[in-house]
């Protein structure tokens, strides 16, 4: 019976939630499969529809060597770029959002911290900070017309938002300029009225206006097509805390006395040298890294305002560590993480989850497994719950070692008009989405 | 017999075309009460063909019900027929995204409504479904045209057509009751018959998506939220007896039955614990106090040399540590590596700095 749910391999059959415990009537738990099942079918279907009119790969190219990698669609000259916004119902009004103002930043904080992303079991919701909106939408290079919030004409209550920022991103031989599209976000109350895919064509056409061609996303569902479908992996921190709240459960043969033993952690870091990344170790930074995502297929093309951006460390929205050699002062290794939080719902004893999300990690001289094993009592010292990380990169060296348990969620990445004519295996993506 | 079945064939080549025009007439009612959900049935002649094809086995079994001449409600006639509907209205799916919008707020009841009806249509589809009574199900029936559809204005069918109009009555005699009243009247029969249907694993969790033709909101991209897979502990071979499971969940009644019935309070599992280690590590101070009351060893040892109050150190339960305290339990009494539970207390309890005896 609980097998029947557990993700199977079948694309149809990878977001299913994980069964609970309290272990339902064999016919109630028909009845939940397969009214689940008719829910997924249908929903897939409608979701294929819309991915089907865009220039995606095809689930029925899949295998068919004979289509070239790269663009799919070649660039419309500019001048044939809608003009105009797509068409909203009556109702509603686009607005652009600039997350500078206070309280612009407000009204998105609190749209997506009430409608954003939940667990398959609503017992937990993303809870992103308003300094992280700011971080993750401000990159260099920015286009504030790629912030689009929706609003209800009569009472400018917010009702739905996507954005986009600028990336270069290399796909093999070839750095390509494109849009990382995130925080799609309707409210629940909205969810009926189908507002996404015109808010993706909206954020699509802002896109090209810009004469950008190529973007990319992730998803926890399979749309078509997949450049890579990696897993979540999460190294408890506060175990009683993730036990109670229902992140994580105890066997009922093993105590929460021998758990809590076993994710124990040093008070103090191991690596000598090992230290908070600062701003003049930008350029080395921004060398190693480069150095080390050429050699995956598909990862971002960091110049120095880039890891100045997104790597240097900014409170409870990304940490970095580096492992400068006491002797020669190189920088030989780095670390990172970003400060996702998210909303206990309904647990009266907690509200919050902190938890830490591995970033880019490079190492050299140190072993990776010191390296994050490092990060992992930095993080714990700073109070985080739980510590997650993607099979992406060569995460999977440190993985099963450091103690990290296989997550429920799937992470699919794709990409918007460009093909790769294989699925990448995880440890072939050098590219982390927030 | 022959008789029979010569006004059985005449019986159903009428009841065919009666229900064939039903089911046209009812496609076109879908098309304009699903209109605001964007599922655009086009109004051609190809409604003919999409009625004869989504229509599910459940309603060809309806029909078959009829034509037959049994007078009876197959159980999953009625409820069937909304899960075709809803099947339908998927079918028709969603070409022309762009067109078509209604700007009004779905509502809760709206959202919770759709659940419900894509609850009842996978519970009729399923033949584990417990059975619902015919006047239940036309209940059901009834409210569900009233929410979608208003008030019943069609003609009553030919009192041939039993099911018809049974069916039709359910609805007519609503009135004009409000839609929203239906909605919920449909909820709360819903959840009468089946308590947990909202509380399970996937309908809640897909309630946000709404029924089926909504999920975009939640589904289309952005990241994901992961937590650990439940995995079964293999290769773990420890054993334990009942009563180690009781004082694990803290089942004081079932414990008690087991020490009544002889169990030594004491009793080690292959791990060398003891009920009241469980007790102690689950953070069970009722189940505590009561195997001390039955003289539990307080200062047990299991495999590891650690006591229960080195549990509850670990575990940080200062109520539980404390009350350990107050019964004799050693705070010196080191573990197999040497540790005291006071070694390992991080927190600032005083009642772990004090001397054995001292209290009391």
């Amino acid at each position: 019976m609980v097998d029947s749910n557990i993700s199977s391999g079948s694309p149809e059959e990878t977001q299913n939630p994980n069964p609970d415990g309290n272990a339902p009537s064999e016919s109630d738990l028909a009845l939940d499969n397969l009214a689940q099942k008719v829910q997924e079918s249908l929903s897939l279907e409608n979701r294929h529809k819309f991915w089907e009119t865009q220039p995606v790969g095809q689930f029925k190219d899949i295998g068919n060597s004979s289509l070239p990698e790269g663009s799919i669609e070649p660039p419309t000259p500019l001048s044939e770029v809608k003009q105009e916004p797509y068409n909203l119902p009556n109702l509603y009004e686009w607005v652009t959002c600039d997350v500078h103002d206070e309280q612009m930043c407000d009204e998105i904080y609190t749209l997506l911290a009430n409608n954003y992303v939940e667990d398959d079991e609503n017992m937990f919701r993303f809870n992103y900070s308003k300094e992280f909106l700011r971080w993750a939408l401000q990159p260099p290079g920015y286009f504030k017309s790629w912030h689009i919030g929706v609003r209800v004409k009569s009472s400018k209550k917010m009702v739905a938002f996507i954005t986009g920022v600028p990336a270069r991103i290399r796909v093999r031989d070839e750095v390509v300029s494109m849009a990382e599209i995130n925080f799609l976000c309707v409210h629940k109350k909205l969810r009926t009225k189908r507002l996404a895919p015109v808010m993706i064509k909206e954020v699509t056409r802002r896109v090209h206006l810009e004469n950008i061609w190529q973007a990319a996303y992730t998803a926890g569902v399979v749309l078509p097509t997949p450049v890579a479908t990696c897993q979540y992996w999460h190294r408890s921190l506060n175990p009683k805390k993730l036990i109670d709240v229902g992140f994580s459960r105890l066997g009922a043969r093993m105590t929460m006395s021998r758990t809590i033993k076993l994710y124990k952690l040093p008070e103090s870091t191991v690596t000598p040298g090992f230290r908070k990344m600062e701003i003049h170790d930008v350029p080395a930074v921004t060398r190693l890294i480069k150095n080390y995502l050429s050699h995956f297929i598909v990862a971002p093309d960091f110049d120095e305002n880039d890891v100045e951006h997104w790597l240097l460390p900014r409170k409870n929205v990304v940490d970095s560590y580096l492992v400068e050699s006491p002797e020669t002062h190189e920088v030989t290794d780095f670390c990172s993480f970003y400060t996702l939080p998210s909303t206990i719902l309904g647990n009266p004893n907690y509200s919050t989850l902190k938890a830490a999300y591995s970033f880019y990690n490079v190492s050299t001289t140190t072993p990776l497994l010191q390296l994050m094993n490092d990060a992992l009592i930095v993080a714990k010292q700073k109070d985080y719950d739980v510590f997650n990380a993607l099979d992406v990169m060569q995460n999977e060296i440190f993985l099963k070692e450091l103690k990290f348990g296989p997550g429920d969620g799937k992470l699919h990445y794709y990409l918007y008009n460009y093909r790769v004519r294989h699925a990448l295996k995880p440890s072939e993506l050098g590219l982390v989405l927030l | 017999m022959g008789e029979w079945h010569d006004w059985q064939s005449l019986l159903q080549s009428i009841l065919v075309g009666l229900i064939f025009s039903y089911l046209l007439a009812k496609l076109i009612s879908i098309v304009v009460s699903f209109k605001d959900e964007n599922l655009t049935i086009t109004r051609n002649t190809n409604i003919t063909t999409t009625t004869t094809k989504t229509v599910t086995g459940h309603d060809v079994i309806h029909d078959d019900v009829v034509s037959e001449g049994v007078h009876r409600f197959e159980d999953e006639s009625v409820m069937a027929e909304q899960g075709s509907v809803r099947n339908e209205s998927v079918d028709g799916g969603d070409e022309d995204y762009d067109d078509d919008w209604e700007g009004v707020e779905s509502t809760e009841l709206d959202e919770a409504f759709s659940a419900a009806t894509a609850f009842v249509a996978a519970a009729a589809a399923d033949r584990l479904s417990q059975k619902v009574s015919n006047d239940v199900q036309l209940q059901l029936y009834g409210l569900y045209k009233i929410a979608t559809e208003g008030p019943c204005s069609t003609p009553q069918p030919s009192p041939l057509k039993m099911t018809a109009r049974a069916k039709w009555q359910a609805w007519q005699k609503l009135g004009a009751m409000p839609p929203e009243d239906a909605m919920q009247k449909y909820i709360d029969v819903v959840s009468e018959l089946y308590p947990t249907w909202l509380d399970g694993s996937s309908l809640r969790s897909k309630t946000g998506d709404g029924g089926g033709p909504s999920s975009e909101a939640r589904g289309p991209m952005g990241p994901v939220f992961s937590s650990f897979v439940y995995e079964e502990e293999c290769g773990n071979d420890s054993k334990m007896d009942a009563i180690h499971g009781f004082a694990r969940e803290g089942d004081m009644a079932n414990l008690l039955k087991c020490i009544e019935n002889g169990v030594s309070v004491n009793l080690k599992d292959s791990e060398g614990r003891t009920p009241l280690h469980w007790a102690v590590d689950r953070g069970h101070l009722n189940v505590t106090e009561l195997l001390i009351g039955r003289s539990a060893d307080v200062n047990a040892k299991d495999n590891d040399g650690q006591t229960p109050l080195h549990y509850a150190v670990t575990c940080e339960r200062e109520g539980i540590a404390e009350y350990l305290v107050k019964h004799n339990a050693n705070i010196h009494s080191e573990d197999n590596d040497g540790s005291s539970s006071r070694d390992i207390c991080s927190s600032n309890w005083p009642f772990m700095q004090q001397h054995v005896g001292e209290v009391n």
